[in-house]
């Protein structure tokens, strides 16, 4: 028993050379920004705080949703490259990988529980009285098995006799399925909606997975910049390289598909398609599209990892860091053309206020304070770990053994030796 | 016994929009007073013509019913269901707000009423059927815009107006197959 609670201990320490304090009180001030949001939803209700209307049902919220989840599934798509495909680069940064897509995760249900008028009802009415045809029973069940294979995988990753590869393969190789299966679901959840043209169709499910993956590689290349103060030590020159390349041929195809999403959008004149298109390019939410979506998420990243070419990893953390921004408004933008077009014309007596043929919205105090809610939980779970956990695997493993050097906690000083014992480890360390 | 298929037919041309409808509705299905919170609507449609020969047309409108009820299809815990006479429900203890009906409805015909907890919408006013009597709305409108009743009955008047008359249905193209039918 005592030796158990010793090798626990072994895991928690004070990291003080990762600079976490800053992102934890940041984390702590987000926090509390929302927990004044969650009082205020539970004391007026949902329809007082949220600026959501009959017309424009999904905001700021659903948005705030998809881009968590949908990082988090795009970091057990790395991960699972990692540990199930022997991609060595990805599998040295697992820790840190997991706990992320954890974390992440959590974030995202904290927009989805907020966003919902009865979050606890869907927990046994999921069970007691599923509809099968609805895509959000899919989504749901999907991303609540995400979240116990990332718990799962925690566990093994973090445990302290050391990381069985085995295992954490199997359950990496689900994590990725599930997260894509997950992923494309939500995506599905407005692809099957035919009143919303817009929505309709392969687009949206094909962009979340694809955004998701150049997403977590993004926020990987972020943190390992914050964590190693812009000198990411050599070990990781690979694994930011493969994460550099990963993320541009993300963006490349995400460039492709939102090209053809808007072009065949502009050729379904004079439908509803083509004006939520219109209000994106030349309407209300033109200055997102341009400088949120085409600028921040598209042309800015891809050029500076192009120009960079892998030579400064502090650039491709800056990327990241605007792609991570721009991926934001890829969501909001998405999610809320697609509703601005009204279901009914906007006359006299019809209930329905347009302005210019289309509705309105705009998000409220009470949803900024709601996605800060999302944002704390990021900032103050996952860098509490960076502060106090062990993120590298360091210890005796069944399978795998690093060695380090008492003296340099990062950097030339570890060392990884293959067990002769296990196929796999050979593959992790190519 | 034959099931019933309820069935509404809007004779719009007799519209006055007077409104009363909307009153009876709010009333009878105590429905709170809001910009977003109402089961039927009138419509005023675009003027037409030329001074002084002008003609303003007015469509009253609800919850279409659908056969093919896209709202029903996307409810994740069955809180959206349809009766065998083809009346579309909320199960309110079912409904999470979850917002897919509103989303998927090509109607615009749902909206989260605070007083219940859920999304509602136009019941056909069911705890009447049950008596045996009309909806609210057909019952008060003056000139019997409406008119309510079995389709599956050969001696209803509805059957009898849309065996008689030219109809269309609203946004027919999504093939949601509405149970509302509007004389042309």
């Amino acid at each position: 028993m005592a030796i158990r609670i010793e090798k626990i201990r072994s895991l928690i320490r004070i990291n003080r050379d990762v600079p976490a304090l800053p992102f934890i009180i940041a984390g702590c001030l987000l926090l509390a920004l929302g927990l004044v949001g969650v009082v205020r939803v539970f004391v007026q209700g949902h329809e007082a705080v949220y600026g959501v209307t009959r017309q424009v049902p999904w905001g700021l919220l659903i948005a705030t949703y998809a881009y968590f989840v949908i990082i988090s599934t795009g970091l057990a798509f790395i991960g699972g490259l990692g540990h199930a495909f022997g991609v060595a680069s990805f599998a040295k940064m697992s820790r840190r990988i997991v706990m992320l897509a954890f974390v992440v995760l959590l974030a995202g249900f904290t927009q989805i529980g907020m966003e919902l008028g009865h979050p606890f009802r869907l927990m046994y009415l999921l069970l007691l009285s599923p509809h099968f045809s609805a895509p959000i029973v899919w989504m749901g069940l999907f991303y609540t098995v995400e979240l116990v294979i990332l718990g799962l995988e925690l566990i093994v990753i973090f445990y302290p006799s050391g990381v069985n590869h085995r295992l954490a393969a199997i359950l990496g190789f689900l994590g990725l399925l599930v997260g894509v299966i997950a992923t494309s679901n939500l995506g599905f959840v407005f692809g099957s909606l035919s009143a919303r043209p817009f929505y309709h169709g392969i687009y949206f499910p094909v962009f979340l997975v694809i955004s998701g993956i150049a997403g977590g590689a993004a926020l990987l290349m972020v943190v390992y910049n914050i964590v190693y103060k812009l000198k990411i030590p050599e070990t990781y020159k690979g694994a930011m390289k493969s994460l550099e390349r990963l993320m541009g041929l993300s963006v490349g195809v995400m460039i492709l598909l939102l090209v053809w999403k808007v072009l065949s959008s502009l050729y379904s004149q004079p439908g509803d398609a083509y004006a939520a298109v219109m209000t994106l390019i030349a309407g209300p939410l033109a200055p997102e599209f341009w400088i949120g979506e085409v600028l921040m998420a598209l042309i800015l990243p891809l050029g500076m990892l192009v120009a960079n070419r892998g030579r400064s990893m502090a650039v491709s953390g800056i990327a990241g860091l605007v792609f991570l921004v721009g991926m934001f408004f890829t969501r909001f933008n998405f999610i809320v053309a697609g509703q601005l077009p009204p279901m009914r014309a906007g006359n006299e007596g019809a209930g329905v206020e347009t302005v210019n043929g289309l509705m309105q919205y705009a998000p409220s105090t009470g949803e900024w304070m709601i996605f800060a809610l999302g944002l704390g939980v990021f900032f103050f779970l996952y860098f509490m770990a960076e502060r106090f956990l062990e993120m590298e695997i360091h210890s005796k493993s069944k399978h795998l053994i690093l060695t380090t050097e008492s003296t340099e906690r990062h950097g030339k000083g570890r060392q990884m030796i293959p067990s002769s014992s296990c196929s796999s480890c050979s593959s992790w360390l190519k | 016994m034959r099931q019933k298929r309820y069935t509404i037919v809007f004779d719009t041309q007799k519209c006055l929009n007077c409104k009363a409808c909307t009153v009876a509705c709010k009333f009878e299905n105590e429905v709170p007073v809001g910009d977003d919170t109402y089961r039927i609507w009138v419509t005023e449609q675009p003027l037409q013509g030329r001074f002084p020969h002008l003609h303003q047309a007015f469509q009253p409108s609800q919850c279409q019913h659908c056969e093919n009820a896209p709202c029903e299809h996307v409810c994740p815990t069955k809180a959206t269901y349809r009766t065998p006479e083809g009346v579309v429900l909320v199960d309110y203890k079912k409904c999470i707000l979850c917002k897919a009906c509103m989303a998927a409805c090509p109607y615009d015909a749902r909206f989260v009423s605070e007083h219940h907890g859920a999304v509602e919408k136009c019941t056909l006013c069911a705890h009447r059927l049950e008596e045996g009597r009309e909806p609210a709305c057909v019952e008060t409108c003056p000139t019997r815009v409406r008119e309510f009743g079995d389709l599956n009955d050969p001696d209803s008047e509805v059957y009898r107006l849309l065996i008689s008359r030219s109809h269309y249905r609203l946004k027919s193209e999504k093939n949601t197959r509405p149970r509302l039918y509007y004389l042309i």
